[in-house]
């Protein structure tokens, strides 16, 4: 939620701004320009005044004359304007007295230029040719700067309310177009195995969003059609299974019960049993893995203490390690709720177990610790058996595979650690195989989220 | 329906039962089976043939498969719980997922046995169903010389204490409470364990030999080991 909305969000405020800084950028070169274009014809018009003042035989009139006439034109203007005329050499013809003994700068008629007199500052030149002498009049900028420093302002605080606005409004245009896909993930999280037919509401305004949902409902169409299949195939195979096993398993029974059957074959009807309980429990862990794999299998994650889980394991541990002639080590960190379902995690523990002491040579040592870590709790089971070699490590959870370091090389279907596995991830979990750093033999590592969520999310 | 002990050992002689299930050579072997152990027995092969029977007799127990021709053994459940049919109930049945035992409970099973199953442990479980309507709740139980309490969780020998723990005394309550029976490996581990996943490993055998080095003389023997079933306190 957080990564599109808050991105959307933040490059609509981005570009808000952007486009503002490059309009008030715009805006400030215009009224830069605007106001010199003013100043300019202020001295333009002084120069006019001026001129016509000194009249069209200036070039005959003495310099005291000039200055007089200048004087008196600029009397009400002194402290506007300063004026300076020269000879083309140079020379001083006449100055403004508020000019001072201030140097000015050098200039060529005709042109408009800014120029900073010393003691004076800033100001906007303007010069003409008065033909011999060549004439400047300048006025101060400070009136165009405190404009343009008052613009500028204006500007930043423009610019602050926008960005936070645009920020504003970005979110609101964010969550508003994300609000039908939050519904869409919202479905799609709510619906599980046990209410596989809840759908997607479709809006009335096709869109790009209805197209996904409408997908999305096809893809949840398709799933539910498989996931019903398995769940018919598991409940058919395991009816047409069953049945036939029980016959078999009473007519054994009959004939193992009945006196007046010889003793060798009532023996045999027992192993045939024995046999048929066997293959009950292959078939129980087929369908569960096929039930698993198909999501089928809903586990009751509820927040359990883990300590008072473990300790109760630890009793029976103790009691089958002791009868194997192994020893049991529990290690136990930190005691947290853990959503998990103690019934399957049990039988996790116990296969793992019953593997170590398969494994295990004779009192060998059993450690189970367990401890939690970055809202994971993790599980580790370590023996002194002999261990498995790396590429055997990846493939001890796939099923129907064997250990070769097992005592008893009949022990077990095959099938046990992939049911583990199975568990271990419907706790949205992870479970691997290792070599063993404290102890020779193998060590099973289980990680589960402590509060259900997935790793995956 | 609470019946006094002296009329529940008669009672248990003449006992009637109702079977549904739609695979008629299977019906025919428990029916078989519980005929020789001196059951009364009905065998229905449908929902429609099970109304019947239960509407022109009574019965003490009915065993109840789930996949029947003309609709589903739960439905069927439900419809005589709705309609005040108290008779215990046990379901057989080939699904064994955890969700349609407790399913089958909630509706109003007394007992949920997953095929396959042994003849035995049907027997069983269906007196110790017909019992739990009539026993009178005592705290101590007395079996030979074995004597516990229920309510202090402790067990005598030979008038000696015995000192076991947790599980093991357990282990001899399941017994105790149903002494002379054999009881499958699956129905200790469900009352020890709230699990039947335990019968996979030797566990169950295990304590049962801690148990009996605690209790039996040497020469001595208590328990019976019925192979590919269970035990039996004997």
């Amino acid at each position: 939620m957080r990564s599109i909305g808050f991105r959307i969000s933040i490059w609509y405020a981005l570009a808000a701004t952007f486009s503002l800084i490059g309009l008030s950028i715009g805006g400030y070169v215009l009224l830069e320009k605007h106001l010199f274009d003013g100043l300019d014809l202020l001295n333009e018009s002084e120069f006019q005044q001026i001129s016509t003042r000194l009249g069209p035989e200036y070039q005959n009139i003495s310099a005291p004359f000039i200055e007089m006439r200048i004087r008196e034109t600029t009397e009400s203007a002194s402290t506007l304007f300063y004026i300076e005329i020269q000879k083309p050499n140079s020379e001083v013809v006449f100055r403004s007295s508020n000019l001072k003994n201030s140097k000015t700068p050098e200039f060529e008629v005709p042109s408009k230029f800014n120029a900073v007199i010393p003691e004076i500052g800033e100001v906007r030149v303007a010069t003409f040719p008065m033909q011999p002498f060549k004439a400047m009049i300048a006025t101060p900028l400070h009136t165009v700067r405190d404009v343009m420093s008052s613009y500028i302002r204006v500007c930043a605080a423009l610019l602050t309310g926008m960005l936070l606005a645009s920020l504003v409004i970005g979110l609101m245009i964010s969550r508003m177009l994300l609000a039908p896909i939050r519904i869409i993930r919202d479905t799609a999280d709510r619906i599980r195995f046990d209410n596989l037919s809840e759908r997607i509401q479709i809006g009335e305004v096709k869109d790009e969003v209805t197209d996904l949902a409408v997908l999305l409902n096809q893809m949840f169409d398709r799933i539910e059609a498989s996931f019903t299949q398995v769940n018919r195939f598991t409940a058919e195979a395991s009816h047409e299974l069953r049945t036939p096993l029980t016959l078999i398993r009473l007519h054994s029974e009959s004939i193992a019960k009945d006196d007046s059957t010889d003793i060798k074959t009532r023996e045999k009807a027992q192993t045939l049993i024995e046999e048929v309980d066997r293959l009950t429990q292959i078939i129980d862990n087929l369908l569960f893995l096929s039930r698993a794999d198909a999501q089928a299998v809903s586990l009751d994650l509820k927040p359990h203490s883990i300590k008072k889980f473990l300790d109760n394991f630890k009793q029976d541990a103790l009691v089958l390690a002791e009868n194997s002639n192994n020893s049991f080590e529990l290690l136990t960190g930190e005691d947290r709720e853990v959503n998990f379902d103690p019934r399957t995690m049990r039988q996790v523990l116990l296969n793992l177990l019953s593997n170590a002491i398969q494994a295990s040579p004779d009192k060998g040592k059993i450690v189970l610790s367990s401890f939690i870590k970055e809202s994971h709790w993790l599980m580790t089971m370590e023996d002194e058996g002999k261990g498995l070699a790396p590429e055997q490590c990846e493939k001890i959870f796939g099923r129907f595979v064997r250990f070769t370091n097992f005592k008893d090389q009949s022990h077990g279907s095959g099938l046990g650690l992939a049911i583990c596995r199975s568990i271990v991830q419907l706790h949205h979990g992870k479970i691997n195989a290792t070599a063993s750093q404290n102890l020779s033999g193998l060590k099973i590592e289980i990680k589960i989220p402590c509060h259900g969520d997935s790793f995956f999310t | 329906m609470t019946l006094s002990a002296v009329c529940y050992h008669e009672h248990l002689l003449s006992m009637k039962v109702l079977i549904v299930e739609d695979q008629l050579r299977l019906g025919q072997v428990i029916k078989q089976g519980l005929t020789e152990s001196r059951y009364t027995v009905s065998l229905a092969r449908n929902c429609e043939e099970a109304s019947d029977f239960i509407f022109d007799n009574s019965y003490d127990a009915i065993v109840l498969d789930l996949g029947l021709p003309d609709g589903d053994g739960l439905d069927l459940l439900r419809k005589w719980r709705q309609s005040g049919l108290t008779v215990p109930v046990v379901i057989l049945s080939a699904r064994d997922s955890v969700q349609d035992r407790i399913r089958g409970l909630d509706i109003g099973a007394d007992d949920y046995l997953p095929k396959p199953f042994s003849l035995e442990e049907l027997q069983a479980r269906i007196r110790s169903l017909v019992r739990r309507q009539s026993t009178i709740k005592t705290t101590q139980l007395r079996h030979g010389d074995i004597e516990i309490d229920l309510l202090g969780h402790t067990a005598k020998y030979d008038g000696q204490a015995l000192e076991l723990t947790n599980r093991e005394y357990a282990l001899l309550e399941v017994f105790m409470q149903n002494p002379g029976r054999t009881l499958s490996r699956t129905l200790i581990a469900e009352k020890i364990w709230s699990s039947n996943f335990d019968v996979d490993t030797n566990l169950l055998d295990v304590y049962m030999s801690r148990l009996r080095s605690k209790l039996e003389k040497p020469g001595q023997n208590l328990f019976k080991t019925v192979r590919g079933v269970g035990y039996q306190l004997i």
